[in-house]
């Protein structure tokens, strides 16, 4: 598990800046002196995986080269995958052939990349087949965030249970916590927004912890609280789809017009969940008139 | 008196109570000890070393001792538990009429026919004072039980009172510094220090019996005179205070109870007689046939009295120690000390209310506040008080034979009236306790009691009819031993019949018989209704327990003392114990809510109350298990150490990935086998199968296996096995010739083989055989067409089955929580047999990680906005789940809207609108989440939207309309503002721009599209979403004011809430 050796972990602050979504920091604070072979590796994982986050794509494939470590391999992969959808069939036939090589298919970074590739292909069996397994924290927060994909909380609390004896204090752990008591709804929410509180005060805000205290206070019925919080975070990234996205619910329910950030979100993310479900909506919608009609 | 307890045997002498268990010993004039519970009523042992009638037995208070003394002139210690006498006491010369313990010293007191009273310790089981001083038998001594005193009676007419302080204090000298013979003397000398303080004359013939009062300095004898004399002492005197008069032959035993301010005597006369301490008057007389009375005996802690006559013993008490109560809502009627007093449950005040006789029954009507006490006075009767505040009406006492007096409701009551000689006939009064009616009974009545207004039942001998007053009809009616007490619950929907062993619950609708109990053992005290959760909560001598509708009890815990419960309010018991006190317990009721839940098939409950781990135990389990639900039991059985039960439950619900890992760890041929019988017969689960095959190493059924699942390619695996009839057997089943020549030729039957090669055609090797027989080439059948023996060709190669998805609610997930990987399922090549090949047999069949991989992934949960669709009634939640048409003809039903075209930016808002974005995992897909608050909004849009058109056509009257409506559904403020903008503007102006015609003396409204005045009463249609009214002609066509409904459609309403569906 990572950081559970003994010695000193110094990759401890990457990985949270990491989680928390503080992309660029992550990279501009990823040089760490007296790094072992191993941790140098997962240090320009996560190095990559913020740039990938970042939408660098090309960045990350044109810069890892073939020598590169296994790790570092899949997440050139991911990269490949999200770089162009042209890209996407042959990506994952190679992840299919990477995994069926005994010799490096159990690599957690490997099974890592091949759970969010099929997650994005929304293929949960398939994810859950490379990840089930756990064996490492960003495993194990996939497979609850696959198991709340799925909406089948009870299996995503079981892992949180495995993560939370791990490492209860553990950000992932954590995060993963909110995310479930945001899917469980009800009381929970309260719970949710406290742990991003908690974040937003002993870290620097991201957007991701900007939008989601914002997602606690809309399904709270917040919704001026839930403005200010997408503003804040719409100041930090003006493009960053989830605050949009964000930013078109919160509106339409404070009774604002919505129409510029959806029009910003379809310019910048034409793939984007809420783009789709508008544009589905819309056909939807004009089937249902004909059939009433 | 109540009996409680009788037997019967020779002539009994003597009697002691158990100070704590509810023990009682008699002794008989044949010689025998018993020793009796008189709560089970059994014989628990005998006792039999004495010559001749024993007269005197007590239990020591402490100790399980008991001493004995009789008329072969011994006293004789016994320890009950070991059931052997330990010593005898030598001494007296003649008859023993009473022995006693002292309550703090090792003392004995024995009564002898002598004329000597003696004091023995127990202890150095040696006498310790004699008291001389009568003058003819001694036929009682007992010690006081406080003070140092000791009463005697003797046929010498005299009562004696000895002070017994110097012996005490002899006590405390050691006399361990004493040589023998010092101590003998010391100890002669000694002998009579006890000295007579009072000296009783008054009685005219010899006294039987003397006893002291437990608190106060009075005494009470009973003589061979016939007569009770009381006597009183002090520091320095005693003197007769009065003589009781009434039994008609001698007194033989007299006592004053210790809780109630009487006299109980017994005499040869064949009565027990209750006498009034205070008044000195007789209160009651019990009556034997045949035997004389001789020896009385009370209870130390509890109210039992008990009496020996000449053909056995009675335990009774004098009257019933139960509160007569009768609750009514909050509050409680209750008698206690002869005081009919209110309790609040909810404010725990305790009112005294009025002054009454004790009761036998208290019925409340609470509206008018009228009580009906009755009780069993004067043969039975009842009381009625009317209590107003301040003054309490006491109306007309009404004395009546057997009179059991309940109110039917709020100003009537009925009487059962013995009196007449008519039991069948039932009185009905008013408040003012006149005859209303006589309602001739269905059967003989014995007891009534309320079952709702107008409504009562009615119990005989051996059932009980429920009766409808007001219809003369019986309702229903039930078998039951006779039914004391009956407690219906909150709702009056059941009802429990409490009988003295027997509990019946049944439903208020035609009496049906819903459960029947039976406490063989111990008697049925009191219950309530838990109401919350329909349980019957009950009393019996020691436990409290619970009954569920099914019939299923069990004990929520122990009792000390029988307490009477009156009210049940979740896990709070509130009762009234034996003094008439109210007071409560908490109970944990988790074992019957668990009980409950399981028996209603709440499976959430149940799993939530696993989860907390309130319920343990064995017990619990084998109740599951035997209740049908093995799969929930299985949640109880830790994994470590009960693993063997763990197993038998999976396999018994079906659990096989519980089962599976339940047999790897107990790793035995047995249970593998069981789980690869189970995995068959629950159809196609061939890996599990396989699996446990495998582990048990069967060849033949794991080739068989593979034959009929089709898998050729480890079936041809297996034959690298070195059984040869286990490689032949699989080459046939695979149809693999080669191979089976192969064996044969390497098993050294080389003919076999030979014609096996020839006949398959399979000419080189034939040849090279016939060339290694020689000569003994067989020769092959002529003329016959040979055929070649092929097994089909499987279309698939099997895995498991599909296995239809059965909704196990809530335990589906929970199960696997302990063995997170072992999941039911196939993942294909996990259990492939990688060793096969190797040598020895052992070493390629361990691998048990061979199967913990197998995981199948969790079907699909619904996502909320499925739910809306499927179920929801309202056009907004439908929208929001993106199901437009359902949203549209909703719509169209409710609002008769037709035109959506202008709804079209609404609804696709309150799509998108529904859910947020949540980032989480870096480059993961969004989670995406529900948002609140949807339906006011969309109401809220849609008033916006048609107050807006209504204003900018200046039909200022029915934007006024819309105005006011949004207004009430708490919009956001700047809505609000336009709304009270359009108010405001509206009012100044209350008319519609298109008006024409004016009249404003006949109210009117206008026509929406040709704008001509609709006077009140005349024909119109309306649109069914914006109310505008429409004239005739314009029916069917779409509304112009709203732009979206048609005219005059019928429409239901907007159903905007959930709460408007319920």
């Amino acid at each position: 598990m990572a950081g559970m050796g003994s010695g000193p972990d110094h990759l401890f602050n990457l990985r949270n800046t990491f989680y928390l979504g503080a992309y660029q920091t992550a990279i501009n604070n990823s040089e760490i002196p007296n790094l072992s072979p191993e941790d140098a590796v997962e240090r320009d994982c996560l190095v990559f995986r913020s740039y990938i986050a970042l939408g660098s794509y090309q960045l990350v494939i044109s810069e890892i080269d073939e020598a590169a470590a296994t790790p570092l391999q899949a997440v050139k992969l991911l990269a490949m995958y999200l770089s162009s959808p042209d890209n996407k069939e042959s990506t994952i036939s190679s992840v299919k052939e990477w995994l069926a090589d005994s010799t490096i298919g159990n690599n957690a970074i490997l099974r890592l990349i091949a759970g969010t590739i099929f997650m994005h292909e929304e293929d949960y069996n398939e994810a859950l087949k490379h990840t089930h397994a756990g064996g490492t924290m960003d495993l194990h927060a996939l497979n609850v965030q696959i198991f709340i994909k799925m909406h089948r909380s009870d299996y995503a609390e079981k892992q949180l249970r495995v993560m939370q004896q791990y490492d209860e204090d553990h950000t992932l752990t954590q995060l993963a916590t909110a995310w479930l008591n945001l899917a469980v709804g009800g009381s929970k929410i309260q719970e949710a927004y406290l742990i991003f509180q908690d974040f937003s005060e002993r870290y620097p805000m991201t957007c991701l912890v900007l939008n989601s205290k914002a997602v606690c206070c809309m399904q709270m019925g917040n919704f001026d609280e839930a403005e200010s919080l997408l503003l804040e975070a719409l100041n930090k990234d003006a493009k960053d789809p989830e605050t949009l996205a964000n930013l078109v619910v919160c509106s339409l329910h404070v009774g604002k017009s919505s129409s510029r950030y959806l029009s910003q979100l379809k310019l910048s993310h034409p793939e984007h969940v809420l783009v789709k479900r508008v544009s589905s909506a819309e056909d939807n919608f004009e089937r249902a008139l004909q059939s009433i009609a | 008196m109540l009996t409680k307890f009788e037997t019967s045997s020779n002539q009994v002498r003597g009697l002691s109570f158990h100070p704590k268990r509810p023990w009682i010993l008699s002794s008989l004039h044949t010689g025998v000890i018993q020793l009796w519970d008189y709560r089970m009523a059994t014989l628990i042992d005998t006792f039999e070393e004495h010559d001749g009638p024993v007269r005197g037995v007590h239990f020591h208070i402490s100790q399980p001792l008991f001493v004995s003394g009789g008329d072969d002139y011994k006293i004789k210690v016994w320890n009950y538990k070991t059931h052997k006498c330990l010593f005898t006491l030598l001494g007296h010369l003649d008859y023993i009429r009473t022995v006693q313990f002292h309550h703090e010293c090792p003392w004995i007191v024995s009564a002898s026919d002598d004329q000597t009273i003696r004091i023995w310790n127990w202890q150095s089981r040696t006498c310790v004072s004699v008291l001389a001083g009568h003058n003819h038998y001694v036929m009682c001594a007992s010690f006081h039980p406080k003070e140092d005193l000791l009463v005697s009676a003797s046929l010498d007419q005299t009562v004696r009172v000895w002070d017994i302080a110097p012996l005490r204090n002899k006590k405390k000298t050691p006399l361990a510094d004493d040589d023998d013979i010092m101590g003998l003397t010391q100890m002669n000398s000694d002998l009579f220090d006890a000295t007579v303080k009072y000296v009783l004359e008054g009685h005219d013939r010899g006294v039987n019996w003397a006893a002291f009062h437990p608190t106060l300095p009075l005494i009470v004898s009973g003589a061979d005179d016939r007569k009770v004399k009381l006597w009183r002492t002090n520091e320095t005197k005693a003197w007769e205070v009065d003589t009781l008069r009434g039994h008609s032959s001698n007194v033989s035993s007299v006592m004053f109870h210790a809780k109630h301010d009487v006299i109980v005597s017994n005499s040869e006369d064949k009565t027990i007689r209750v006498w009034d301490a205070t008044k000195r008057t007789e209160i009651k007389t019990f009556r034997r046939e045949n035997d004389r009375f001789w020896i009385l005996a009370a209870h130390p802690e509890t109210n039992l009295l008990a009496a020996g006559h000449d053909s056995g013993l009675i335990v009774f008490k004098l009257e019933r120690e139960r509160p007569a109560f009768a609750l009514s809502g909050d509050s409680l009627l209750y008698a206690k000390d002869g005081f009919l007093r209110r309790y609040e449950y909810s404010t725990q005040k305790d009112s005294q209310v009025i002054p009454i006789q004790r009761p036998r029954t208290v019925s409340h009507s609470p509206t008018e506040n009228a009580a009906l006490i009755s009780s069993d006075l004067d043969g039975g009767s009842y009381e009625l008080y009317i209590i107003r505040s301040g003054t309490v009406q006491r109306d007309a006492k009404r004395v009546s034979g057997g009179g059991s007096a309940v109110f039917i409701a709020r100003k009537r009551f009925a009487v059962l009236d013995k009196s007449t000689g008519q039991e069948e006939v039932l009185v009905v009064k008013n408040l003012k306790n006149e005859v209303v009616k006589k309602i001739p009974l269905p059967i003989p009545t014995y007891a009534i009691f309320y079952a709702g207004t107008g409504t009562l039942l009615c119990r005989c001998e051996d059932k009980v009819v429920m009766f409808d007053l007001t219809q003369r009809l019986v309702l229903g009616e039930v078998h039951t031993p006779s039914v004391r007490h009956v407690v219906w619950s909150n709702d009056m929907e059941s009802v429990a019949l409490l009988s003295k062993h027997t509990i019946i619950l049944a439903s208020k609708k035609e009496l049906v018989i819903q459960c029947t109990l039976h406490e063989t053992t111990t008697r049925v005290k009191s219950g309530a209704w838990d109401d919350d959760n329909g349980v019957f909560i009950y009393t019996t001598l020691n436990h409290v327990k619970y009954c569920l509708p099914n019939g299923d009890s069990g004990i929520i815990r122990t009792l000390v003392v029988p307490i009477y419960i009156t009210k049940v309010s979740s896990d709070k018991i509130f009762f009234l114990d034996r003094d008439g006190r109210n007071k409560e317990i908490t109970v944990n009721a988790t074992e019957y809510m668990f009980k409950l839940a399981l028996m209603r098939k709440r499976f959430d409950h149940v799993a939530r109350m696993i989860e907390g781990s309130r319920i343990s135990g064995q017990a619990m389990v084998a109740y599951m298990q035997q209740k049908g639900f093995p799969e929930v039991a299985l949640h109880f059985v830790e994994e470590e150490g009960h693993e063997r039960v763990r197993f038998n439950l999976a396999i018994e619900s079906g659990n096989m990935s519980v089962a599976v890992a339940s047999a790897t760890k107990i790793n035995e041929k047995d249970y593998w086998f069981r789980l690869g019988v189970e995995a068959l017969r629950q159809g196609g689960n061939s890996s599990i199968v396989e699996f446990a095959y495998q582990q048990t190493r069967s060849i033949e059924r794991l080739s068989f296996l593979y034959l009929i699942t089709g898998n050729l390619e480890k079936l041809s695996k297996l034959m690298k096995k070195k059984d040869v009839m286990g490689q032949f057997q699989n080459a046939l089943y695979l149809g693999d010739v080669k191979e089976r020549v192969k064996i044969l030729e390497k098993g050294g039957l080389l003919p076999l083989a030979y014609i096996t090669a020839s006949v398959h055609g399979l000419k080189d090797i034939a040849e090279r055989l016939s060339i290694a027989l020689g000569d003994d080439v067989p020769s092959l059948p002529q003329g016959k067409t040979h055929s070649l023996l092929m097994p089909p060709i499987p279309v698939v190669c099997g895995g498991d089955w599909p296995l239809l998805r059965v909704m196990k609610g809530i335990f589906e997930g929970g199960l696997e929580s302990g063995n997170d990987d072992v999941e039911e399922g196939d993942w294909g090549d996990a259990l492939d047999m990688v060793d096969v090949e190797e040598d020895g047999e052992g070493s390629g069949w361990g691998g048990l990680e061979l199967l913990d991989t197998p995981f199948m992934t969790p079907s699909q949960g619904m996502d909320v906005s499925q739910i809306w669709s499927q179920e929801s009634p309202l056009a907004a939640e439908q929208a929001a789940a993106g199901s437009f048409d359902t949203a549209m003809s909703l719509l169209h039903r409710q609002l008769g809207i037709k035109n959506f075209a202008p709804l079209k930016s609404m609804l696709l808002d309150l799509f998108s609108g529904s859910h947020s974005y949540l980032p989480a995992f870096s480059s993961s897909p969004v989670l995406t989440s529900l948002t609140a608050n949807l339906q006011p909004p969309h109401l809220r849009l849609a008033l916006l939207s048609a107050m807006g058109v209504c204003y900018k056509a200046r039909n200022l009257a029915t934007a006024y309309n819309f105005a006011k409506r949004l207004l009430e559904t708490n919009p956001t403020e700047s809505q609000a503002k336009t709304a009270r903008q359009i108010v405001q503007a509206a009012e100044r102006n209350m008319t519609d721009a298109t008006e024409l015609n004016y009249d404003f003396r006949n109210p009117f409204v206008i026509c929406g599209s040709t704008y001509v005045p609709i006077y009140r009463g005349q024909e119109n249609v309306s649109c069914p979403y914006c109310t505008a009214r429409f004239v005739p002609s314009q029916e069917g066509k779409i509304c112009g004011i709203c732009d979206l409904a048609v005219i005059g459609a019928d429409a239901s309403g907007l159903l905007c809430s959930p709460s408007q569906v319920r």
